[in-house]
């Protein structure tokens, strides 16, 4: 029985590394960008729950609706009006200016809010626990889990069975060709960098009841994604979800039955495996010359 | 019809195509000769708008078409068929079909396609990167061709593949030619070029330096023997 | 005589150029630079900077009027200034800061520096230095202990005597098997030592410990497993801190482990935790504080005032010691006449002394442990809160003699 609790909170733990690590996948193949703000709008996501519920009263279940799409928004402006410019350069450019960027939102939050955690409880009707037939577990947390595998679901039904997702999945894997057979790749850019930060909004929103709201919250959280993405495979968005919920289970696997030190390397350690090993990833393609 | 004036290309500091003029009417087939590295890619490339590097104009039935983006280009009637076949492995066969959208009066219907390359009907859930080379070589055909795409820009469209192969590729050239469509068919393969093409450009070093129909090709065989090395 | 000689000083400080010999800005003051200054260190940006911050500046400045008012123009010099820097947690940091403050900045005393790790590389900067250091936010008792210094007095707290507190008397009230979760790094590390040995000492027992990633927001693992432990625990001990508590009593919180017979204790915890976590999260939660604002009149004074300053925000016991230490420092050169390191400090050494933050307060001579009442609090539930920040309740008094550990015998001054 402990070990099957403890398999389905690893799969909640990765719930959150498998909805980033997808927002970053998604933007990572369209982009070419590693978007070091991820975390930090994980962070705005938190933090527009606790806003508006602290500031306006409006309950977690709208915040769960605006906070993704209005930060979607912003992740569109965004992209059309700092790191459109530098996509010409050297990737590493656009890393640094979001690197940047995580720093300015991390410090415009603090300096309004400070870098104390703020208070944010789980919805009235998720307080409880539900019986899972085989153990009890908190609600929240199964809803949780259940959002995020839904969420994926979601996510590779659009990219697999939609025209928009054809068109995603092809302009990921040779944007050049995907343009001369006429296709405004470009057009396309910004909604898919708003969908990736929506994403991290959502998972910040959903993180809010469980986890210490402050603005540091995502910068510590983000090495951790990246590793998993690492893991995953680059861009590659069904790996960046295996290894997502992958990762949270061998964490709470390891934490409650090896020692501690494997704990808290063990996503480091496989991550070097992988590097090693597979240095394109789990489920990652070596990227084509050009 | 398409018409090229003046074009120099540049890979940084080295000039690849120099001052290169070049027409193709309207229902034409015609083919740009040359040694690897004389730039017939580059041209191709200059064409399709995927090189950046580059000075002078592309007209496309009588107008401008320089300042457009790739994008434009295609939906102005460009369909590509790049050199290594332009797969995706993270897109079905039958994907690749749907994928473009049509942009000209004369598109092929998903029927039509699969009657000329029933390959392509039967491996229609396959990722493209799983086909054979020829397989692959007839997708990227069918995909411009499903686009309804009235200029083709051909690289190298046999190379690589089986004597039959070879000529099913003629054999579709020719039926699109039939149809109206202008093709513009980059070819090391003389003596394929001979049975498909009405004239030929040869192009060596970034120049054109020989231009001929494909009715003197015999009295200028030597002449282009020695320019492609052969 | 002397008054031609103090007014021929003061000639030469206001034309700032006699060639002579002699030291500048002589006369009968005996400060380097005619000044002192202090030099707040700490986190500004990150988790510990609520908890002190900013605010432990403020509280400096708020000693340093005092001061003044206090001596009028009998006071050793006029010219106090306050320095602060961002020490961002990192030892590294910490240490370059340090130097450049006593250095460059000429800071006489540095004064807070959280983080056990930066705390003791400040320590170590302090004695090559020779300069004053008084650490109020660190907790680690190598402060005391190997890491001991003449010019380094450990002034608030403790986790011995956190762990005094908290874990005897948590024990000693009937919470006998205890599950400790500890952050594994030097802070926790010796809370969990510190915590065990007054567990042992009060007759309880640790059924098990377990050190978790830090920082880190997932504790889930360890609160699935603590009510499967055999022997049950009575208490789940943790030793995290800052936005790591916060996470760790949310999710506590959401697995109810109180609902299933296992309460919580905490190491460390700040009047601004509870305020993060709100008391109802917390309501019964057993801790050890070294200063509570609203204890009596003459704490709420105090706070009052601070609060007046700093946008309504209630002390910690971390603002308050910064406040005290600062002026014990002053009162000290007072005394001393000078701000010579070496002197300020046999005027601390053994010096009992009662200000609203040291209760009973005394320099212990032996390891420089600064020792004074502690107190065992229990976090009150939100119904019971009058006002803002009103969140503890004080169960019990420690005094100064009981509250900390004997003097180590790995200390040598």
């Amino acid at each position: 029985m402990g070990f099957l609790t403890q398999t389905f909170n690893g799969l909640v733990g990765g719930s959150f590394y498998a909805l980033l690590a997808l927002g970053l996948a998604v933007i990572f193949g369209m982009l070419r960008v590693v978007n070091f703000a991820h975390g930090a709008f994980y962070m705005l996501g938190a933090f527009g729950a606790y806003v508006l519920l602290a500031e306006a009263g409006i309950s977690f279940w709208w915040a769960l609706l605006a906070v993704p799409v209005v930060l979607g928004l912003l992740g569109i402006l965004l992209e059309r009006t700092l790191i459109r410019r530098l996509s010409a350069l050297d990737p590493l450019y656009n890393f640094l200016l979001t690197f940047g960027l995580t720093l300015m939102l991390q410090d415009v939050v603090k300096s309004r809010y400070g870098s104390q955690s703020n208070p944010y409880g789980a919805p009235a009707g998720l307080r409880g626990t539900v019986d899972l037939g085989l153990f009890d577990f908190p609600a929240y947390r199964v809803f949780v889990f259940g959002v995020a595998v839904l969420l994926c679901v979601g996510v590779w039904w659009l990219l697999t069975r939609t025209r928009v997702g054809t068109v995603v999945r092809a302009a990921t894997e040779r944007p050049e060709l995907t343009r001369a057979l006429g296709i405004d790749v470009g057009r396309w850019i910004a909604p898919v960098f708003g969908f990736g930060v929506a994403l991290a909004a959502l998972a910040g929103v959903l993180a809010a009841p469980m986890r210490a709201v402050n603005p540091l919250m995502g910068a510590d959280l983000i090495i951790g994604v990246f590793a998993v993405v690492v893991i995953g495979g680059l861009g590659s968005v069904f790996g960046s979800v295996a290894a997502g919920f992958g990762i949270g289970l061998l964490q709470a696997w390891s934490e409650a039955y090896g020692p501690g030190l494997l704990a808290q390397t063990l996503i480091f350690l496989v991550m070097a495996l992988v590097l090693l090993f597979r240095p394109a990833g789990l489920f990652g393609r070596e990227e084509l010359p050009t | 019809m398409l018409r090229i004036e003046g074009l120099s290309a540049w890979h940084g500091e080295a000039q690849v195509l120099r001052d290169v003029d070049l027409f193709v009417e309207r229902g034409e087939v015609v083919t740009l000769c040359g040694r690897n590295g004389a730039g017939k890619t580059t041209l191709l490339r200059c064409v399709m708008g995927l090189h950046g590097n580059q000075t002078g104009a592309v007209h496309l039935d009588g107008d401008d078409i320089t300042a457009r983006k790739v994008h434009q280009r295609a939906r102005r009637g460009l369909g590509w068929v790049p050199d290594d076949r332009g797969a995706y492995a993270t897109l079905t066969v039958a994907e690749h079909l749907t994928l473009p959208p049509v942009v000209g009066p004369a598109p092929w219907s998903l029927e039509q396609v699969h009657e000329a390359f029933p390959a392509l009907y039967t491996r229609r859930a396959s990722p493209a990167t799983k086909l054979s080379g020829g397989e692959q070589q007839m997708l990227a055909l069918a995909r411009v061709l499903r686009m309804g795409a009235t200029v083709l820009l051909c690289d190298e469209p046999t190379e690589g593949l089986s004597p039959l192969l070879v000529q099913q590729v003629g054999e579709i050239l020719r039926r699109a030619k039939a149809l109206g469509v202008t093709v513009l068919l980059v070819e090391q393969n003389i003596h394929f070029a001979t049975t498909v093409a009405d004239r030929h450009y040869l192009l060596a070093e970034g120049r054109i330096v020989g231009h001929f129909d494909n009715t003197d090709i015999h009295s200028r065989e030597a002449d282009l023997l020695a320019h492609l090395g052969i | 005589m002397k008054k031609t000689l103090a007014a021929g000083a003061a000639l030469c400080v206001a034309l700032s150029g006699c060639g002579g010999g002699g030291p500048r800005g002589g006369g009968d003051s005996k400060l380097t630079g005619d000044k002192i200054v202090l030099g707040v260190l700490n986190d500004q940006s990150a988790t510990y900077a609520q908890l002190s911050g900013k605010n432990s500046v403020e509280a400096v400045k708020m000693a340093i009027e005092d001061f003044k008012a206090k001596y009028g123009d009998k006071a050793v010099t006029k010219n106090i200034t306050v320095e602060s820097a961002d020490h961002q947690n990192k030892p590294d940091v910490a240490n370059t800061r340090a130097s450049e403050m006593y250095d460059r900045l000429g800071v006489d005393a540095i004064l807070d520096v959280p983080t056990s790790s930066a705390a003791l590389k400040v320590a170590d900067v302090a004695k090559a230095q020779k300069k004053l250091y008084f650490n109020i936010s660190g907790a680690t008792t190598d402060l005391t202990g190997k890491s001991c210094n003449k010019y380094t007095f450990h002034y608030a707290y403790d986790t011995a005597m956190l762990a005094n507190g908290t874990g005897t008397a948590a024990t000693q009230a009937g919470a006998k098997n205890w599950y400790i979760v500890y952050p594994d790094y030097a802070f926790g590390q010796d809370m969990e030592k510190s915590f065990k040995a007054a567990i042992t000492k009060g007759g309880g027992t640790v059924v098990a410990s377990d050190p978790t990633p830090f920082p880190n927001d997932n504790f889930s693992t360890f609160l699935l497993k603590a009510p499967t432990l055999n022997p049950k625990p009575d208490v789940l001990g943790t030793m995290q801190a800052g936005a790591d508590l916060v996470n760790v009593v949310k999710q506590y919180n959401e697995f109810k482990l109180r609902d299933k017979g296992v309460g919580l204790a905490v190491g460390l915890m700040f009047l601004t935790d509870i305020h993060s976590l709100t008391p109802d999260a917390l309501a019964g939660t057993t801790f050890t504080d070294a200063w509570y604002w609203n204890f009596d009149a003459e704490n709420r004074a105090w706070a009052d005032k601070f609060s007046a300053r700093t946008g309504g925000q209630r002390p910690t016991f971390a603002h308050a010691a910064n406040y005290s230490a600062a002026m014990q420092y002053l009162e000290a050169v007072q005394a001393a006449g000078t701000d010579d390191a070496d002197a300020v400090v046999k005027q601390l050494e053994g010096k009992k002394v009662n200000d609203f933050f040291l209760r009973n307060g005394e320099f212990r001579a032996a390891d420089h442990r600064v020792l004074h009442d502690a107190y065992l609090a229990k976090v009150k539930p939100g119904s019971e809160v009058k006002e803002p920040w009103d969140y503890e309740q004080i169960v019990k008094t420690i005094p100064a003699q009981d509250a900390f550990r004997a003097p180590s015998a790995d200390c040598k001054l």
